[in-house]
């Protein structure tokens, strides 16, 4: 009873909010969320690209090694990290099965985990990156590596409404099954609650759609009036608002520590 | 006034306004359906894939080319930046795959009010995002696990999982969360959105260039990353390879590790000073001008 209830209290709207948010912004003080996002993009560029190339299992260990521990550092919320497990095992273990049926054996059992490896690295890496950067940050470093400024301006803006449209459209939803009738059967397997449901969900989008149409001409001219169009075109302006970003000691620190950390493990792998 | 009729031009704010529009929306839509529990009956999984019908009433209605870019942004930081689920590259494929899906759907359309056409439109952008990821889902396994071919069962194995979920999502997500509430949206919106936005609606006269297909920048960076991946795993199946061993293997056994890592840092290297130059050119020349 009291897990229904836990679960429930996690699929309300505000809690939702909340998460969001805590996302967001709940982990700055982490040792990765201080470096510079340059850093960040750098060691992504190198962590999110080679495990494709590698087929030698002890040095995707070794890398997933430290990407387990760098999670563990960056105080990844356990929820995503759940999710992730889930999707990599579903996708792994389905195509075992299916392999199975066509006529594999064990020997499809390593090929597939070691590509369940090479995945893991990779997406545990990208988490690392994008979860310990605040928006401000990574929209700061996007602008600072050449993104045009509207792509940054749409992820602070993204931040800013969703929780207002989520709640307008959690106002319309509950409107339209205030005023709508509710199927009286559930139907086999509840189906036909399914399908009103996904007809409300469907539905409440048209108001949505005007209202936010208004919203957008809104937002547009308030953006015009401040001048941000001038903003996104010229580079004095992007020097004087990105004059934080600089490159410190703990970057150089955090680098060096993984090219030596990669090193490491190809001579252990090849010693061995 | 005539002249005006010809091309379908929108200026610089009204760009904007469709593509915020769009982010917004299908954001929010995208957020939604993560949320939502899927429904497994085996290997038939009755997701709620996306609410595709959203880009695609904005595709139809306005310019497609922002709505489209808008709503593939949208996707990647509404739908996955904000819930933590950001994957780095593998979003550059579902950006290109998605916009340019959307892009075709919406000038397929020339007469928003004709049912056949907005259906035809609809149908087709989800197939062709759909054909586009599972080609890419392929190839990830194909790249991702060595001797490919070696592996019993394992080429069906994933051709059936991907033919399957594409078949799967084309049916179901595809005619009840695209064609028919686009079927439903568009005639219901047409001429009552575009005025909001203080712009004309699009009828059938006009036309648009279609050079400005969805960043050609973006599509030559993902087939030039294409053939490098292919390009690196040919070289590390073939004879490069092989040389290697052939001179260390008593004492290091397989070494072609090291050229694979210091070719990605290098890549890495480069791409940074590269990036770095070509802002400082692009700086200087703005200057300039």
């Amino acid at each position: 009873m009291e897990y229904t209830r836990k679960f429930t209290d996690k699929l309300s709207v505000e809690q939702m909010k909340i998460e969001l948010l805590n996302t967001a912004y709940g982990n700055g003080d982490t040792l990765l969320a201080k470096l510079d996002p340059r850093t960040l993009f750098i060691w992504y560029l190198f962590f999110g690209i080679t495990p494709w190339f590698i087929h030698q299992e002890p040095i995707l260990i070794g890398m997933f090694a430290f990407m387990v521990v760098l999670t563990y550092f960056a105080k990844v919320s356990p929820l995503i990290v759940f999710i992730l497990c889930m999707g990599l095992l579903g996708q792994g273990g389905y195509l075992l099965i299916v392999s199975l049926f066509f006529g594999g054996d064990a020997a499809v059992i390593l090929p597939l985990l070691t590509l369940t490896l090479k995945l893991s690295v990779i997406s545990l890496a990208s988490i690392v990156v994008f979860c310990s950067m605040t928006p401000e940050k990574l929209s700061d470093g996007l602008l600072k590596i050449g993104v045009p400024g509207q792509v940054s301006f749409s992820i602070a803006y993204g931040y800013r409404m969703l929780p207002t449209l989520l709640e307008e459209y959690h106002h319309v939803f509950l409107s339209f099954r205030l005023r709508g009738k509710a199927p009286s059967k559930r139907g086999f397997l509840y189906w036909r609650a399914i399908v009103y449901f996904c007809k409300i969900a469907i539905l409440s989008f048209y108001p949505l759609l005007l209202s936010m149409t208004k919203r957008a001409r809104t937002t547009v001219e308030a953006l015009e009036t401040k001048g941000s169009f001038y903003g996104f075109n010229h580079p004095q302006v992007k020097k004087l608002k990105l004059a934080h970003l600089k490159l410190r000691k703990r970057d150089v620190y955090f680098l060096t520590f993984s090219v030596v950390y990669m090193v490491a493990v190809c001579l252990v792998e090849i010693l061995l | 006034m005539s002249i005006r009729k010809e091309r379908y031009t929108l200026t610089q704010s009204q760009k904007m306004m469709v593509f915020i529009l769009s982010m917004s929306l299908y954001g929010l839509s995208n957020m939604i359906t993560e949320l939502v529990p899927e429904f497994q009956f085996g290997p038939i999984e009755l997701s709620i894939e996306y609410f595709a019908f959203i880009p695609l009433t904005l595709c139809i209605l306005f310019h497609p080319l922002y709505a489209a870019i808008g709503a593939s942004l949208g996707e990647i930081i509404f739908g996955e930046l904000m819930l933590g689920q950001f994957g780095g590259f593998g979003e550059l494929e579902k950006f290109i795959a998605f916009s340019l899906a959307m892009y075709i759907a919406g000038i397929l359309v020339r007469n928003p009010k004709s049912k056949g056409q907005v259906g035809v439109a609809a149908m087709t952008g989800v197939i062709i995002h759909q054909a586009i990821s599972a080609m890419v889902d392929m190839m990830k396994v194909w790249v991702g696990v060595e001797e490919f071919e070696a592996v019993p069962g394992l080429a069906e194995s994933v051709l059936a999982v991907e033919g399957f979920s594409f078949l799967n999502d084309v049916l179901f997500s595809g005619i009840l969360f695209a064609l028919l509430p686009t079927l439903y949206l568009v005639p219901r919106l047409y001429g009552k959105i575009e005025p909001l936005l203080g712009m004309k609606p699009r009828d059938n006269k006009m036309s648009y260039s279609i050079g400005a297909i969805v960043g050609p920048r973006l599509v030559a960076g993902g087939i030039v990353l294409a053939i490098a991946a292919f390009f690196f795993e040919y070289l590390s199946e073939s004879g490069f390879n092989w040389e290697w061993e052939a001179d260390f293997l008593a004492m290091f056994g397989d070494n072609f590790i090291w050229v694979s890592i210091a070719v990605a840092a290098i890549t890495a290297l480069f791409t940074v000073i590269w990036m770095r130059k070509r802002k400082n050119d692009q700086g200087q020349q703005e200057r300039v001008s």
